[in-house]
């Protein structure tokens, strides 16, 4: 047997493992909104995740705008967009019966964002360095980064208030109804274009939300972003897909396993790993780690 | 309307006897249609289990690389007749034996990963675990050591490349073969059962289907054909390495061809692979920098306007285009 390490790198590997998931978890919430109204694998998030990191590292060489001040940019813009992207692509695939048409209108998007950020900004890796990007802080002998803090911050943040907005807001509850059965929530009423547009409004501002958690934190490059989108996935599917607390839970738990799995048994295994875990989920407990099995029909 | 049957005939025969034309090998419309015959080899693997048997997979394009991969190392490791020649290494340039093992090797993986998933997921379920089964298959071959050549890959015994002919011939062989196959498949009893799963399931299953059977079967047939171009990819290139061969574009483009085609169709798949193909080359060649984003606005456009596929608007021509 091996020998176990110190306590403080079990600490370590949590804390690091939480907060880094967190990134997953918040791109989670956004494509559980997505797919909880218009049944759609939203498979350009984490493009969005990227070109919102492109358009912070933007604001701040250009206008000197604080990556986390630019939050009050970037979220409005990103409510802006996600409406304007669901009005003109998916207004129209949303009513067919075929969804291989909207998931693959996404993949389009996908590629149009991938290659417009390398037309743009080039194709190599970039970053937003400030002046306390390298600051952290030492407790019980742990370090944590200030901007991974941030990060986690910001996504339970955003998960925070969207929760509250479903919960406590008429239109919040009219996206839940939505979400659960189309058909009886447009028969009550509800418009089905306005809830798909809501949900594509707050998944792309959520995607905003994480572009500036990823902007202060990780290297990116163009294409970084469709990794993101699986790991989001996987965080759904083990939070179980249509829950949105559940989402950032499963994100949290991703990135736990993410960081332990690379520390035991290597890096090459962690993707590998993930999706076993995201495969052995779906299998055997569909409803997620936290749901309650569905009533059979 | 048996005209479009003829017509289709006198097409392919056109194409086989394309060669012959003098400068036509050299020529750049040669390779763009041995990569219009693997694409649409893949659309038809893809229509197979997604359009007509409704379970949409996304994770055809492991199928494709383990045919490539399985190629690659019976050819470079000389493992199926290295016993029988021993102290001659004979290397079997488009071995009929190897491309059916390489289509077998997927067809078995197939088999085995889709018990478990199709037993137990449904619709969308069912999509994002292939996707995920994908991704780990690719992690499986960078972490294969010698034997996969890690993150590398492996590169094949190259004397024998001295012209795209046999790959002409082979592609368009292996697509005429795969459409026939489809169209003969579909008049079938086992194709009418498909097509009553895809349907409503609960209903094929009342009337004495063993769905689950149906849908194995298909899934492990649609990875066959996907390991048999995944064959034919690596007598092109050469070189197969996870980045390349287990590229999601093997199972994305593929999609959207089908999709621009005519999903459920046997001739859509061709079809889409032509224009989709044509569209991408013509933008890789007048816009190189821009390609990608004319590819991105393309497939949106298509499906803005196409959502139902080339083949299914209402130019009179049913018979081989017709659903089913």
């Amino acid at each position: 047997m091996f020998d176990l390490p110190p306590p403080a790198i079990f600490l370590q590997l949590s804390l690091n493992g939480a907060l880094g998931g967190a990134m997953y978890g918040v791109a989670a919430v956004g494509l559980s909104l997505i797919f909880g109204t218009m049944r759609l694998i939203f498979l350009a998030q984490g493009a969005m995740i990227i070109l919102a990191a492109y358009f912070v590292r933007a604001l701040f060489q250009s206008f000197g705008i604080d990556p986390f001040l630019s939050l009050v940019i970037v979220v409005p813009v990103g409510l802006a967009a996600g409406w304007l992207i669901y009005q003109g692509l998916f207004r129209k695939a949303a009513a067919e019966e075929d969804r291989n048409i909207s998931l693959l209108i996404a993949v389009g998007l996908m590629f149009l964002a991938e290659n417009l950020m390398t037309v743009v900004w080039g194709g190599n890796t970039a970053g937003v360095v400030t002046s306390y990007t390298a600051s952290g802080i030492h407790i019980l002998g742990i370090r944590t980064s200030f901007t991974r803090t941030m990060g986690f911050l910001i996504a339970l943040a955003g998960t925070g208030l969207v929760m509250l907005f479903l919960r406590k807001t008429l239109v919040g509850k009219a996206v839940r109804a939505a979400s659960e059965d189309m058909t009886a929530a447009s028969l009550m009423g509800i418009s089905p274009h306005r809830v798909n547009a809501i949900a594509f409004a707050i998944g792309i501002a959520l995607a905003g939300a994480a572009g500036v958690a990823v902007a202060t934190t990780f290297p990116f490059n163009p294409f970084a972003g469709f990794i993101f989108s699986l790991k989001a996935l996987v965080a759904l599917a083990l939070g179980g897909i249509g829950s949105v607390a559940g989402a950032l839970a499963g994100g949290i738990i991703l990135g736990l396993i993410e960081a332990y799995v690379q520390f035991f048994v290597g890096g090459s295994w962690t993707n590998a790993v993930a999706y076993g875990v995201f495969l052995a989920v779906l299998m055997f407990k569909p409803e997620g780690l936290f749901g309650r099995p569905y009533k059979k029909a | 309307m048996r005209w479009t049957y003829w017509m289709w005939g006198v097409l392919a025969v056109a194409l086989a006897l394309l060669p012959l034309w003098p400068g036509a090998v050299d020529s750049y419309a040669f390779s763009f249609l041995f990569f219009v015959f693997v694409y649409a080899i893949l659309a038809q693997a893809w229509n197979l289990i997604a359009g007509f048997g409704g379970q949409i997979s996304l994770g055809s394009h492991a199928f494709f690389g383990l045919g490539a991969y399985a190629t690659a190392i019976l050819w470079s490791g000389n493992y199926l007749w290295g016993s029988l020649y021993d102290s001659h290494p004979r290397i079997y340039y488009f071995d009929p034996v190897t491309m059916a093992l390489s289509g077998l090797v997927a067809a078995v993986a197939a088999a085995l990963v889709g018990l478990p998933l199709l037993s137990k997921l449904r619709g969308d379920y069912f999509a994002l675990g292939t996707l995920g089964f994908g991704e780990i298959v690719k992690v499986l071959f960078i972490n294969g050591g010698t034997f996969t050549g890690g993150a590398f890959g492996i590169v094949a015994p190259a004397s024998t490349f001295e012209t795209l002919l046999p790959h002409y011939w082979t592609g368009l062989g292996l697509t005429v073969a795969v459409a026939v196959g489809m169209r003969l498949l579909m008049r079938s009893r086992y194709g009418l059962a498909l097509i009553a799963v895809r349907d409503d399931e609960m209903a094929a299953s009342a009337n004495g289907i063993d769905t689950l059977k149906v849908k194995i079967a298909a899934f492990a047939g649609s990875a066959f054909i996907s390991g048999v171009a995944g064959s034919l990819f690596t007598y092109y290139l050469f070189h197969v390495g996870p980045d390349s061969v287990f590229d999601l574009n093997w199972m994305l483009l593929p999609l959207m061809m089908t999709v621009v085609g005519g999903t459920g169709t046997v001739m859509g798949p061709i079809v889409g692979a032509f224009i989709m193909y044509a569209v991408f080359d013509a933008a890789r060649i007048l816009v190189p920098d821009y390609h990608q984003v004319v590819s991105g606005v393309a497939i949106i456009l298509a499906m803005l306007f196409l959502p139902k596929g080339l083949t299914r608007l209402s130019f009179g021509l049913p018979g081989l285009m017709r659903r089913g």
